[in-house]
C-alpha cells in the first residue's frame, strides 16, 4: 500500500525499501487502478534513476575537475527530476482517490468548468550580473577565485538545467546561452529558477587561467586553498545556510565524492513576468560571503520569458460558415472559417487556407470583441452569430451563420473558450511571442594554429611563465609529431659549436648589423617572444645567431628552431617552473667584457620569457655554469630585476 | 628630435601608411622597434640624443610591408594611428602596432634626413 507519508522524506536512500518498490513498479500493484499516465511517470522515474546511477559512477571514476563538475551537475538534475516525478505521481494518486471518493458518493460536481489552454513557455538569454568589489576586479595578483555555476529551471513537472559556466572575477555577468522551452504550462504556472554554484580551485585545464598556472604548478596547495578544497569535498559547511533560502528542488545527494553544488540564489517567475522583451527580476540570494561557493551577485537576473498559448498558435475551431457580406440582407457568402489566435480567418475554401492564400475576410477576435447570438432568422434554422468590433470610433458587425444548430453551438463554444483563454493568458494573447526552438548544440571547433609557436602573439598579460606553459601545453601534440618527422634542421649542427666562443663574436659584430642578431632576441620583452622562445628550446642562441647572415634575416625572421624533444623538456618544466635562457637580449651591457658574465647576463635576461624552452637547453648548456635557483618565483623576480634597466629591448611587429 | 622637458616636441615628420600582411595566422608589419620609456636610451644605436626614449625602428625586413611603405631603419616613430609614441613604454608601443583588428597602421615618423631636406630646401629660397 502506498504510504503517503513517504514522499515527505527528503532522501530516498539508495537500496532502500522504497526505492526497491519503485524499481519493481510496486505502484502498479497499488489499490488504485493504474492509468496510462502512471506508467509514463514510472518510466521516467526509472530512467532518471538509471541516469543518476551513471552519474554517480562517473563522478567516482573521473579524475578531471571539469568532468567531475559536469557529472555532479547531472547528478543534481537527476535528483531534482526524480523528486518532481515522485511528487507528481503522488498528486495523481491523490487525485484518483478523490475522484473515486467523489464517484462513490455520487457527488456530481459541475462538469462544465472551463480549463484554459496550455502554453509553451520559453526562457532564454539568462544573464546574472555580478558585482565585484573594484579592488577585486582590478587585482592582478592573488588566487583567481573561480566557481562553476549553472541554473536549474523547473516548471510543473519539467526540469531543465543550463550549461555549466566557469565564473571568476574577470566576468561581469554570468551568461547562459541556453534556450529552454517548457511545453505544458497552465496560466498559473510557476517557473522556478535556481542558481547553483560550486567553488573550483586548482584548475589545471589549459586555456582557462594561464596567468596563475605557473604559480599553481610550482607551489603546493596553500593553506587557504587547501581549506577550500576540503570544504567542497565534505557535505559543506555552508549547506545549512544554502538551504535556508526556501525549499530547494533537489534532494541532498547521497555522499558521493566530488565537487558539490550549493544553492546560491533562486527566484520564481509566473505569468505576470512574461513579456516579449528582456526583463530583470529579483533574485533571492542564499549563502553569504563566508561560503566557498559565494559569488557577489548584483541581486537580479535578466532574461526573456515568453509564452505561446495554444490558442494563439493552433486552430481552435474550423468549419464552414456563411457570412453576410455587403449591404444586401440576403447576401450570404460561403466561407471556410478558421479561428486562430486573435482572428477569425474566412477563406473561400479549405484548400486556400492550406495553400496560404490570403483570406477573404479577417474578423478580429480579441478582448474588445462582442459576440452574441442573434434572434432566429426566419429563413434559416439556426441562430446567427453577430461579432462586433470597434474599429476606431465605429462599431463594425459581422453576421455569420453556421449550417446547423449543432455547428452554431460549437462555434459559440469555441468563441467562449477563446475569450476565456485570453482572459487567463492576458498579455500573452495580445500578440504572438516568438519562441525559437533550441538548436542542437554544436561542439566547439578547435582550430589548431598553423605556423610557429612564435605566431601566437595573443598573450596580453605581462611576462609570465604560466602563459608560455599554457601555449606549450596546447602545442605539444603538434610539435611532437613534427619533431619526430624528418631530420633535424641544418642549423642544429650549430649547437655542436663551442658556446663560449659566440659571445665574443657577437660582441664584435658591427652595431649596424644587429638585425640578424637582434631578431630572435627582439621579442624578449613582448609576450610574443615568450612563445617563440619556448619554441626554440635550444638556448645556444649565440651560436645560432652566428650562422645568420643579414640577407637571410627577413626569411629567417619567422623561423624558429624546434627541439626534438620538446615534450620531454616540457615535462621537466613543471618541476622547474622557471625560464631557462634564451639570450635574446640585445647587445649585453657594454660594460661586461668577459664571455662568462655576458652569457649569464644573457641567460638571465631571457629567463622570464623562455620558460619551458630553456628547460630543454639546460641539459645542453650545463657547461655555461649558470646556477639554478631553487625557487622558481624568486629566480624570476631576480632575473626580471636584472633584466629591465639593463637591456635595450626590441620587438618585432 | 631631442626632448627638452617643458617644451613641445617639434619635428619634421613623414606620414607612412603600412598595410599589414598576413603571415600564416598573424598580421605582420615587417619591422622591429626598440626603445621606450622603460628602456635604457643609451643603448639606442639610432638616436642622436642618447637621452631620447622614443621608439625607433631597429630593423626593416626586406620587401616587407614596412619597407614598401617607406619606413627606413633608424626612423623614430612619433605616432601610430593617432596614438603618441614619444612617451610610451616598449610594450605599449608594441601593442599599439599589433592590434589584431586593424590591418592598416598610419605612422608619423621622423628621421634626421628629413630635417636636412627641409633645411636645405628652405635655404634655397
Amino acid at each position: 500500500m502506498f504510504c503517503r507519508n513517504q514522499t515527505a522524506r527528503a532522501t530516498i536512500a539508495r537500496g532502500s525499501a522504497l526505492e526497491m518498490e519503485i524499481r519493481r513498479g510496486k505502484f502498479r500493484q497499488s489499490v488504485f487502478m493504474e492509468s496510462p499516465q502512471d506508467s509514463d511517470i514510472q518510466k521516467k522515474i526509472d530512467y532518471e534513476i538509471r541516469m543518476r546511477e551513471g552519474a554517480c559512477k562517473l563522478l567516482a571514476a573521473c579524475s578531471q575537475r571539469d568532468q567531475a563538475l559536469e557529472a555532479s551537475k547531472s547528478l543534481l538534475t537527476c535528483n531534482a527530476r526524480i523528486m518532481a516525478y515522485m511528487s507528481e505521481l503522488q498528486r495523481m494518486k491523490e487525485a484518483q482517490v478523490m475522484q473515486r471518493v467523489a464517484r462513490r458518493s455520487s457527488d456530481a460536481g459541475p462538469m462544465d468548468d472551463r480549463s484554459p489552454c496550455k502554453a509553451k513557455v520559453a526562457i532564454s538569454d539568462l544573464r546574472i550580473p555580478l558585482m565585484w568589489k573594484d579592488t577585486e576586479y582590478f587585482k592582478n595578483k592573488g588566487e583567481l577565485h573561480r566557481c562553476a555555476v549553472f541554473c536549474l529551471l523547473q516548471l510543473g513537472g519539467e526540469i531543465f538545467d543550463t550549461d555549466m559556466v566557469m565564473v571568476d572575477r574577470t566576468l561581469t555577468d554570468i551568461c547562459f546561452d541556453n534556450k529552454i522551452v517548457f511545453n505544458e504550462a497552465s496560466p498559473g504556472f510557476e517557473l522556478r529558477v535556481e542558481l547553483y554554484s560550486c567553488c573550483s580551485e586548482e584548475d589545471y585545464s589549459a586555456g582557462n587561467t594561464p596567468r596563475k598556472l605557473a604559480s599553481k604548478l610550482s607551489t603546493s596547495l596553500g593553506r587557504s586553498s587547501g581549506k577550500k578544497m576540503r570544504g567542497t569535498l565534505e557535505p559543506g559547511a555552508c549547506s545549512p545556510t544554502s538551504n535556508g533560502g526556501g525549499a530547494a528542488i533537489l534532494l541532498p545527494v547521497p555522499s558521493v565524492p566530488g565537487p558539490k553544488y550549493h544553492l546560491l540564489a533562486h527566484t520564481t517567475l509566473n505569468l505576470s513576468h512574461v513579456q516579449d522583451s528582456f526583463r530583470t527580476h529579483d533574485l533571492t540570494i542564499s549563502g553569504n560571503e563566508e561560503c566557498s561557493f559565494w559569488l557577489p551577485l548584483y541581486g537580479g537576473v535578466c532574461c526573456r520569458l515568453a509564452a505561446q498559448p495554444r490558442c494563439m498558435t493552433q486552430q481552435m475551431m474550423s468549419g464552414c460558415l456563411r457570412v453576410k457580406l455587403g449591404g444586401e440582407p440576403q447576401g450570404w457568402t460561403n466561407v471556410y472559417g478558421v479561428l486562430k489566435g486573435t482572428n477569425l480567418f474566412c477563406y473561400h475554401q479549405k484548400e486556400d487556407m492550406e495553400a496560404n492564400v490570403e483570406p477573404v475576410l479577417t474578423i478580429g477576435i480579441n478582448k474588445e470583441t462582442r459576440i452574441r447570438a442573434a434572434e432566429k432568422d426566419p429563413h434559416s434554422k439556426a441562430q446567427n452569430i453577430c461579432i462586433s468590433n470597434q474599429y476606431g470610433g465605429e462599431e463594425v458587425t459581422h453576421t455569420l451563420a453556421a449550417d446547423s444548430r449543432e455547428d452554431t453551438q460549437l462555434w459559440m463554444e469555441a468563441f467562449w473558450q477563446q475569450f476565456y483563454d485570453m482572459s487567463q493568458w492576458r498579455q500573452c494573447c495580445d500578440d504572438l511571442m516568438k519562441i525559437e526552438l533550441p538548436s542542437p548544440r554544436k561542439p566547439a571547433i578547435v582550430t589548431p594554429k598553423q605556423g610557429a609557436l612564435y605566431h601566437e602573439m595573443v598573450i596580453d598579460t605581462s611576462d609570465d611563465i604560466g602563459t608560455v606553459t599554457d601555449i606549450l601545453a596546447r602545442r605539444i601534440e603538434e610539435f611532437e609529431l613534427r619533431a619526430q618527422l624528418g631530420s633535424p634542421p641544418h642549423w642544429m649542427s650549430l649547437f655542436d659549436e663551442d658556446p663560449p666562443r659566440s659571445p665574443h663574436n657577437h660582441q664584435h659584430l658591427p652595431p649596424h648589423s644587429p638585425s640578424p642578431c637582434h631578431r630572435t632576441p627582439g621579442l624578449l620583452s613582448s609576450n610574443a617572444s615568450l612563445t617563440s622562445d619556448s619554441d626554440s628550446p635550444v638556448s645556444v642562441s649565440p651560436c645560432f645567431r652566428q650562422a645568420w647572415s643579414p640577407d637571410t634575416s627577413s626569411s629567417s625572421g619567422r623561423f624558429r628552431p624546434r627541439t626534438l624533444s620538446l615534450d620531454a623538456k616540457l615535462s621537466t618544466l613543471r618541476g622547474r617552473g622557471y625560464g631557462g635562457f634564451r639570450c635574446n637580449c640585445q647587445p649585453p651591457t657594454a660594460g661586461s667584457g668577459s664571455p662568462r658574465p655576458t652569457q649569464t647576463a644573457l641567460f638571465c635576461s631571457s629567463s622570464t620569457s623562455s620558460s619551458s624552452s630553456s628547460e630543454g637547453s639546460n641539459s645542453q648548456e650545463s657547461d655555461l655554469g649558470f646556477s639554478r635557483p631553487s625557487g622558481a618565483r624568486r629566480s624570476l623576480r631576480n632575473l626580471r630585476a636584472k633584466l629591465d634597466p639593463r637591456n635595450w629591448l626590441q620587438s618585432q611587429v | 628630435m631631442s626632448f627638452i622637458p617643458g617644451q613641445p616636441v617639434s619635428a619634421v615628420v613623414q606620414r607612412i601608411e603600412i598595410h599589414k600582411l598576413y603571415e600564416g595566422d598573424n598580421l605582420i608589419l615587417g619591422f622591429s622597434i626598440g626603445g621606450g620609456i622603460d628602456q635604457d636610451p643609451t643603448q639606442n644605436p639610432f638616436s642622436e640624443d642618447k637621452t631620447d626614449k622614443g621608439i625607433y625602428v631597429t630593423r626593416v625586413s626586406k620587401g616587407g610591408p614596412a619597407e614598401v611603405a617607406g619606413l627606413r631603419l633608424g626612423d623614430k616613430i612619433m605616432q601610430v594611428n593617432g596614438w603618441d609614441m614619444t612617451m610610451v613604454t616598449h610594450d605599449q608601443a608594441r601593442k599599439k602596432l599589433t592590434k589584431k583588428n586593424e590591418d592598416v597602421v598610419r605612422l608619423l615618423v621622423t628621421r634626421k634626413s628629413l630635417e636636412e631636406t627641409v633645411r636645405q630646401s628652405m635655404m634655397q629660397h
